[in-house]
């Protein structure tokens, strides 16, 4: 008997059973449904993010490190460490971190495969003030990133990679907001900002003489706290953008700027100058100067790949879970599957038998089962599919709006992943039918037609 | 010409086993119609079997056109069937769900008869049974009669030399019975095709070249054929 009519005659003996066939095959569907809205999830997200970094990180960039427990998610030390002139407090509490010293950063910027090497200033101004408005506030700031594009609200930055004014500051829309003002209006504006730091330990000396000529209020005046004000205009303010990893409104800077402000504010104390991390931009390939670099100090540094990679693996771990449940379902559709074709069998033996009667081989009679089970895969595996369609079709825009992804799409179909699934459950449905098959293959004729 | 030389079935094992033929011997002709008449339990369905290869004789040699069939691989033997042999049963078989047409296409599409070959032998074989106008019809939707006549038309599409008929008159009244016979006859005449009927009617018999009786598994007596 030819492939092809058997493959049809399994197909009539399904359409004449619909109610079985679609009942069946739904179990199917529902791992079909399952897998390609995982995939399509997987698909979308892997694509936002590796929009998100193509768009907001330059590929050259590096993030140097001493300390490999600052990337490796562990943020610091918890073990006691000796002391060795580059250990701080770590940002989690009772973690050290290793430090990236002044040296450091000098041996580093000397390098010819590193360009823009930039320290990881750590500004905190104690409040900070806008033209016009009275009141004092506490504002985080930071340098501006010229390897991460931003979308300004008002005014202009500069292109990718070139560095704002030395006078510039930028405002994000949210601190405009809570001002009570456009950001139109900001621009133009100064923004004062105001450090303090301790000043230099006095001597015994100048204690001494200054109790003899101001007595206690002197002494007390020479310990105090010195104060600066740095004035800036406002040259743009910053959109919240729909593509930023850590969009965390701040007041930005220039690079040389935070410069001035981080060694004001650090004075000439122990730890001056020193600073978690360092970024730059590797002057050949990323990957190579990782290597070099770690070779030459052991530094741990983080690529825009490698950045890339961690996003991914969360991605990755999200939809394995997904697709895990998908797999259960799919398991549990196997022996449904198994369980109707049985049936099947019993109820057509002697239809079978018949058919063996006429010449039909062993092989033949498993293929029409076999065949049956293949229809129920491909018609659940469709089913599926064609649903998990529609469903993205109407939930992606409500994602979007939702999440706030602008015109990225979270639900990404590829057709050949799908061609592939189906592909796929056809084969899982021809695994299952293969028992029932085989029964149906050993039947007796004789036995099989002494029926009825 | 069908040889059945020293067939010897028996069913079970040891203690319980049971002798359903033993050492059953005839010659059919070409183109003859046979009857194989004994009563219920005597072996002559197990005969039937054994002639077309659907069941294997522990002894002896069922020798079709110059070949024994019964040492001849499974595959063989099917192939064997569905070119030169074939079957109508008591109770029709027909699939119910299917139209007539494709219950007749059945037997061409198991011997590879190529799609386009097909059509007019369906048609033909419908009209010989005159069922010309229910082509497209269910089987189930038929009557008994008919549907034993659609079966009569399955069995004759691919032009088998060899028609089995198992009883084939046994569950329909006498005036359907009738055309049932005539069809069968009918054939065997025009196509000169050996038509073995399997039955305890000896009405049906008498009207046969040869009749076999069997009894108790072995071969009481053959009249009419020239032995």
């Amino acid at each position: 008997m030819k492939v092809v009519d058997i493959f049809r005659r399994a197909g009539r003996n399904l359409r004449q059973a619909k109610g079985r066939t679609v009942l069946t095959s739904l179990a199917i569907a529902v791992g079909a449904f399952t897998l390609t809205l995982s995939l399509a999830a997987g698909e979308g997200a892997r694509r936002y993010a590796d929009n998100l970094l193509k768009n907001n990180i330059d590929p050259q960039a590096l993030y140097i490190t001493k300390d490999d427990s600052l990337t490796s998610g562990d943020g610091g030390n918890m073990n006691l460490q000796e002391y060795s002139g580059d250990t701080a407090a770590g940002y989690r509490p009772g973690s050290t971190v290793k430090m990236m010293t002044k040296d450091d950063i000098a041996k580093l910027s000397a390098r010819s495969d590193l360009k823009e090497v930039v320290p990881f200033y750590n500004l905190m101004p104690t409040y900070s003030q806008f033209e016009g408005i009275s009141k004092k506030y506490v504002a985080s700031l930071s340098y501006y990133d010229a390897t991460i594009v931003s979308e300004t609200a008002a005014g202009t930055v500069p292109q990718l990679g070139k560095q704002i004014g030395d006078k510039d500051i930028l405002v994000p829309e949210e601190y405009a907001m809570q001002l009570g003002l456009k950001p139109a209006d900001l621009l133009g504006k100064k923004v004062s900002i105001t450090f303090s730091r301790a000043v230099q330990t006095p001597s015994q000396e100048q204690i001494e003489q200054a109790f003899m000529s101001g007595g206690q209020e002197a002494v007390a005046n020479l310990v105090k706290p010195e104060t600066k004000t740095f004035e800036y205009i406002v040259s743009a303010v910053l959109k919240k953008p729909a593509m930023a990893m850590m969009s965390r409104p701040q007041l930005q800077v220039s690079t040389g700027t935070a410069k001035v402000l981080a060694a004001f504010s650090e004075g000439n104390s122990a730890t001056a100058g020193q600073v978690m991390a360092v970024s730059a931009l590797a002057v050949g390939a990323p990957e190579a100067t990782k290597e070099t670099l770690k070779k030459e100090y052991g530094y741990t540094v983080q690529t825009a790949k490698d950045a890339q990679g961690v996003l991914f693996s969360f991605v990755n771990i999200l939809q394995s879970i997904v697709v895990g449940f998908a797999l259960l379902a799919l398991i549990a559709s196997v022996f449904g599957i198994i369980n109707t074709q049985y049936i099947s069998v019993l109820e057509r033996t002697s239809q079978i038998g018949l058919m063996k009667a006429l010449g039909m081989s062993r092989g033949g009679v498993a293929k029409l089962f076999r065949y049956e089970a293949a229809w129920i895969g491909f018609i659940g595996g469709a089913l599926g599919v064609i649903l998990a369609l529609i469903v993205g079709t109407i939930a992606n825009p409500l994602i979007n709006k939702a999440l706030e992804l602008g015109n990225n799409h979270l639900l990404v179909f590829v057709w050949w992943q799908i061609a592939l699934l189906i592909l796929g459950l056809v084969l899982i449905a021809i695994i299952a039918g293969w028992f029932p098959a085989r029964k149906a293959a050993r039947l007796d004729p004789i036995e099989a037609l002494r029926t009825e | 010409m069908i040889e059945v030389k020293h067939v010897t079935k028996t069913y079970g094992k040891k203690k319980n086993s049971f002798k359903a033929l033993k050492d059953v011997s005839f010659t059919v002709p070409d183109g003859a119609s046979v009857a194989i008449i004994g009563k219920s339990g005597s072996g002559k369905s197990t005969l039937m079997h054994a002639m077309s290869g659907l069941d294997r004789p522990e002894k002896g040699e069922v020798v079709i056109d110059g070949e024994n069939i019964l040492v001849l691989k499974p595959k063989k033997v099917d192939a064997f069937r569905s070119e030169k042999m074939s079957f109508i049963f008591q109770s029709f078989f027909v699939q119910g769900n299917e139209s007539c047409y494709n219950n007749v296409s059945l037997p061409l599409e198991i011997a590879g008869v190529p799609a386009r070959n097909r059509r007019t032998k369906i048609l033909s074989a419908l009209r010989a049974v005159g069922l010309d106008e229910k082509v497209k019809s269910r089987a189930r939707d038929l009557s008994g009669g008919q549907k034993q006549r659609l079966a009569i038309a399955r069995a004759i599409v691919n032009q088998p030399k060899v028609l089995f008929a198992d009883e084939p008159t046994g569950n329909l009244d006498s005036a359907t019975g009738a055309v049932i016979e005539k069809l069968l006859f009918d054939y065997n005449k025009k196509e000169k095709a050996t038509l073995i009927i399997v039955t305890h009617d000896i009405d049906i018999a008498k009207k046969c070249d040869v009749m076999i009786y069997i009894k108790d598994g072995k071969v009481e007596s053959v009249t009419g054929g020239k032995k």
